[in-house]
């Protein structure tokens, strides 16, 4: 295919979760005619059941749609999708990277929210060119007026002309259609220049090999070119070139300034992560493309078949998810208490959340999750340092120089009554103040640096219920900082269980495990005899809660011969026991794992 | 391979039962109604019909239960018992369920006349705390005299239901009550916990329970005092002295087969379990079935287990191996022997049986075997 890149835009979506932005690309792929409305699944971008069901985009996606202006002109135009969590930053900026412009959605009740500024920014820093766009202006509490002021303060960017939309009925859409043309730059860069083209997604298909989206910024790429992937060092025969309507559509080559996909027999989806550059062996480019990053794992988790016969599938179904999802880390891994297993990581929390789901629902697995871990740096007395990444693996203190764990920088916006409140969180949290920037005249921007392990124990829902739900959280991995960390050892009827243990704040300790062990004694059913339940700390117990015996288990009426309902309660008794795992003599539910992660130290 | 046949028990076993009652009990989950003399008539008449489409007879064991069967007219009852009559054997069981507010003198002489030979009195407590939380409507007097006029009918094979670990119930309320309903000397004690169905009045009320502990705590107190006075516990909550168990339930509790009339009513007929109607509209019409459930024997092992470990006598492997067609301990050998070391299931002597333990945490036991 060659369109003159003159009628072609490149744009991406900038939302906040919920304001819009599935149901504004819902509406363009209506109004292009690409998707009739019969075959219209609601907000079809969005492929995978579980983001459908989310409202949130996880895994990219493009497609392309022909756009007849009011200048008589047709343009091609590439939608192209922005995950929207915290998680995956770096993915965001590549896919900004593949573009020339940004809708920016901003819902027309709720304002510019923290999440948004951050990928705003990261279009501005990838010289993008963004539409703003207020969306839900049909709702009787909309203030688009208010937003359009809100956009200019804080975001510098002109609103005299926004779009007011509404995704939902359609209003204003077309209008949106028309500043793509008029606004959004058509691509630069030379078809005759020596290949250069960013890879933002792929996928795995499993006959033709790993399937990646690019952009072309230079030169051309058609079927049958020896293409080089010029940071992992690899060369692969193109097999296939096509565009994405969204349907695949085969094209002859894919020219500077198109947005497409491409084929070669590529097996492993590592060798193309986002951010990388593909030229021709032939004729290589020089430089890549700048912004390339490779992204490490930031949470750890332990992933265990409660039904130890089931690690085989266990581990076919990792495989398979890892097929499509470059950035999930497994490697085998044995617990004493849990048996055979994996250690896997991910970028965050929302990754891993998503990771168990697919497991349980596309693979129908009975899993048992540990609490999530970040990675320690540990510094040996021998003057090694090593990476810990599992609590129970962590040496014994006396060779242990020092334990640095990794910090990040979050920005915290709220309104500002709640101010207060935030402080002493991010206060009891072990955060270090760094800033406080009014956002309006209502809002409020907090930056702290807070240690990683605090916002995933629960920094997010404390956050949540501090601020009746208003404040919204940004943070990316900052340093890695010394601190006074110890392990937390649980035993459970004075056997230790190491998929229990947990790295904490020492001055913290004892209230943490006393927390520990009074909410295993809530979620650990009682059992025939007594269980202690003991929280300790290099052997010495600091917290014990028991567990009574369960003194009576039976039904003390059976009467007039129906005994259904009797047996529809042992059914579900059955039910609950193959969701438990076996420690000793101890069942354990699943949920009890994550125990150490959802405790309210306040409790 | 093919599977050994499994023998179905015949069916000596008639459930008839009477929804009506004059008051509702709160922690009542049994199909039942206010009583109203047209609605009685039209249901007896159905009643009828239902067993002359279902039923044959004669039947070792006949139970009228409730509701409140006692709460009828006696002319109704007189019809009722007139019609249920034929279908005992000589020497049978014939059991009815009473309230000892709704027994007078009258209806008395009519059970004894169409051979009852076995009331069930709906006491729970005699306390004055215990019969207002319970929202029963009799005094100690009362059941003293439906007792006494029972026995002068020569009804003497009495059971009272006595029910504990009701809300704010103390220990010294349970040990009156336990002295009270032994005082009257009848031969047969039901002794319940107090459970928290949903869909009764309880449960809407939002009445929490006593604690576990306290619950097995107040059990105990029961079954050492009705021991020491001679009563013998022969299921989780029965006691009896020497040769007065009640052979209609043991009916239910040997995993025998069973026919039930009226509303809401178990049948169990070879491997097919069936429960009536439990809508008394439906029922008036004529649609007497509720729903049906045929057992493969997976569901059959269950419901052995399940009711036959309820008895404290169990059952011996001659029996289930007769039943089932091959050996308890070929396939559940294992599972036994862990059951054994955890002090819950004993098998010597060529007899299942639970422990005390066993019984307290029969759940515990049968998820075991399931």
């Amino acid at each position: 295919m060659s369109f003159d890149p003159a009628h072609i835009r490149n744009f991406s979506i900038i939302a906040h979760i919920d304001h819009g932005k599935s149901t504004l690309a819902d509406r363009i792929l209506e109004l292009t005619g690409t998707v009739s409305k019969r075959d219209m699944k609601e907000q079809l971008l969005d492929s995978m059941d579980l983001e459908r069901e989310r409202g949130i985009t996880i895994k990219l996606n493009a497609v392309t749609v022909t756009y007849k202006a009011k200048d008589g002109q047709t343009y091609i135009y590439n939608l192209i999708d922005t995950p929207g969590h915290v998680d995956f930053t770096y993915e965001v900026s590549r896919s900004l990277a593949a573009c020339e412009g940004a809708l920016l959605v901003v819902d027309a009740t709720q304002g510019v929210q923290a999440q948004t500024l951050a990928n705003v920014y990261l279009a501005i820093d990838n010289d993008l060119m963004v539409v703003p766009v207020i969306n839900k202006v049909d709702l009787p509490s909309a203030q688009p007026d208010f937003v359009k002021d809100e956009i200019e303060s804080r975001v510098g960017i002109d609103c005299s002309s926004a779009c007011l939309v509404s995704a939902k009925t359609g209003l204003g859409v077309e209008d949106v259609l028309e500043r793509i043309v008029t606004e959004i730059p058509a691509p630069s860069g030379k078809a005759e220049d020596p290949l250069r083209a960013l890879i933002f997604d792929s996928y795995y298909d499993p006959y033709r090999g790993v399937i990646v989206l690019i952009r072309v910024k230079d030169g051309a790429v058609k079927v049958g070119d020896t293409i080089h992937l010029m940071q992992a060092n690899k060369d692969y025969l193109v097999t296939e070139v096509g565009i994405r309507t969204p349907d695949e559509l085969k094209v002859a080559s894919l020219q500077a300034g198109e947005v497409g996909y491409l084929a070669a027999q590529i097996k492993d989806i590592r060798d193309v992560r986002p951010g990388e550059t593909i030229t021709l062996a032939e004729r290589p480019a020089l430089t890549p493309l700048p912004g390339y990053r490779k992204i490490n794992p930031m949470v750890y988790c332990g992933l265990y078949p409660v039904d130890s016969k089931e690690y085989g599938a266990l581990k076919d179904a990792l495989a398979k998810l890892s097929l499509n999802d470059a950035s999930l880390l497994w490697e085998p891994e044995t617990s004493q208490a849990l048996g055979f297993g994996f250690r896997c990581g991910f970028l965050g929390l929302l990754h891993m959340d998503v990771v168990q789901e697919r497991l349980e629902r596309e693979y129908h697995l009975n899993l048992i999750l540990t609490a999530p871990s970040v990675v320690y740096h540990v510094k040996l007395t021998s003057g090694e340092m090593i990476e810990i990444d599992n609590p129970s693996k962590l040496p014994d203190p006396s060779h242990i120089a020092a334990i640095e764990e990794p910090f990040v920088k979050a920005d915290i916006m709220s309104p500002k009554e709640y101010v207060g409140p935030i402080m002493e969180l991010c206060q009891q949290k072990r955060g270090v103040y760094q800033d406080l920037v009014y956002f309006d005249d209502t809002r409020v921007i907090l930056t702290y640096d807070l240690p990683l392990s605090e916002i995933i124990f629960d920094f997010f829902d404390k956050l949540k219920s501090f601020t009746k739900g208003y404040a919204s959280l940004d943070y990316e991995l900052k340093d890695y900082r010394a601190s006074e960390l110890c392990k937390l050892d649980i035993l459970l009827n004075g056997q230790q269980i190491d998929a229990l243990s947990s790295i904490v704040h020492r001055p913290s300790a004892y209230k943490r495990g006393l927390a520990i062990v009074s909410r295993l004694k809530k979620i650990i059913p009682r059992q025939q005899f007594e269980v202690p339940v003991q929280a300790a700390i290099g052997g010495k117990v600091i917290a014990r809660a028991d567990i009574k015996s369960m003194r009576k288990d039976v039904l003390a009426k059976c009467y007039g011969g129906d005994i259904s309902r009797k047996k529809k309660l042992l059914e579900k008794q059955k039910e609950g026991k193959k969701r438990m795992k076996a420690i000793g003599s101890v069942e354990v539910p699943q949920e009890a794992f994550m125990a150490v992660l959802s405790i309210d130290e306040e409790e | 391979m093919t599977s050994p046949k499994r023998n179905s028990p015949s069916i000596e076993a008639l459930y008839v039962h009477i929804p009506f009652c004059k008051g509702i009990c709160p922690y009542c989950d049994f199909p039942k109604v206010y009583y109203d003399p047209n609605w009685a008539d039209a249901y007896l008449a159905r009643l009828e019909e239902e067993a002359a489409t279902r039923c044959v007879g004669p039947f070792s064991t006949l139970y009228v239960g409730g509701g409140t069967p006692s709460a009828l007219s006696p002319k109704q009852l007189e019809r009722l018992l007139s019609f249920l009559a034929p279908f005992l054997k000589e020497g049978g069981e014939f059991s009815m369920e009473a309230n000892p507010e709704s027994l007078d003198e009258e209806k008395i002489a009519l059970l004894a006349r169409y051979g009852v030979n076995r009331v069930s009195l709906g006491v729970q407590s005699c306390q004055e705390k215990g019969i207002k939380t319970l929202g029963r409507n009799h005094d100690r007097e009362m059941v003293q005299k439906a007792i006494d006029s029972l026995r002068r009918h020569g009804i003497a094979n009495i059971n009272l239901d006595l029910m504990y670990g009701f809300p704010d119930q103390s220990e010294d309320d349970l040990l009156r009550d336990i002295a009270d309903f032994l005082s009257f000397g009848v031969p047969h004690l039901s002794c319940y916990s107090l459970i928290l169905e949903q869909g009764t009045v309880y449960a809407t009320r939002g009445v929490q329970p006593l604690d576990e502990d306290t619950q097995q705590r107040y059990f105990d107190i029961v079954l050492e005092t009705l021991e020491k006075a001679g009563y013998a516990r022969y299921e989780i909550s029965n006691f009896a002295k020497p040769g007065f168990q009640c052979l209609h339930n043991r009916a239910y509790w040997k995993d025998l087969r069973y026919i039930g009339l009226g509303l809401g009513a178990a049948s169990y007929e070879g491997n097919v379990r069936r429960n009536n109607t439990k809508s008394l509209s439906r029922y008036l019409d004529g649609r007497f079935l509720g729903e049906e459930e045929t057992l493969d024997e997976a569901g059959e092992l269950e419901d052995y287990f399940l009711t036959n470990l309820r008895l404290v006598e169990g059952f011996t492997l001659k029996e289930f191996e007769d039943r089932f067609g091959f050996s308890f301990l070929e396939r559940y050998g294992d599972k036994a022997h862990r059951l054994e070391k955890r002090g819950l299931l004993s098998t010597g002597n060529g007899r299942v049986v639970c422990t005390k333990l066993g019984l307290d945490l029969l759940d515990m036991v049968l998820l075991e075997l399931f």
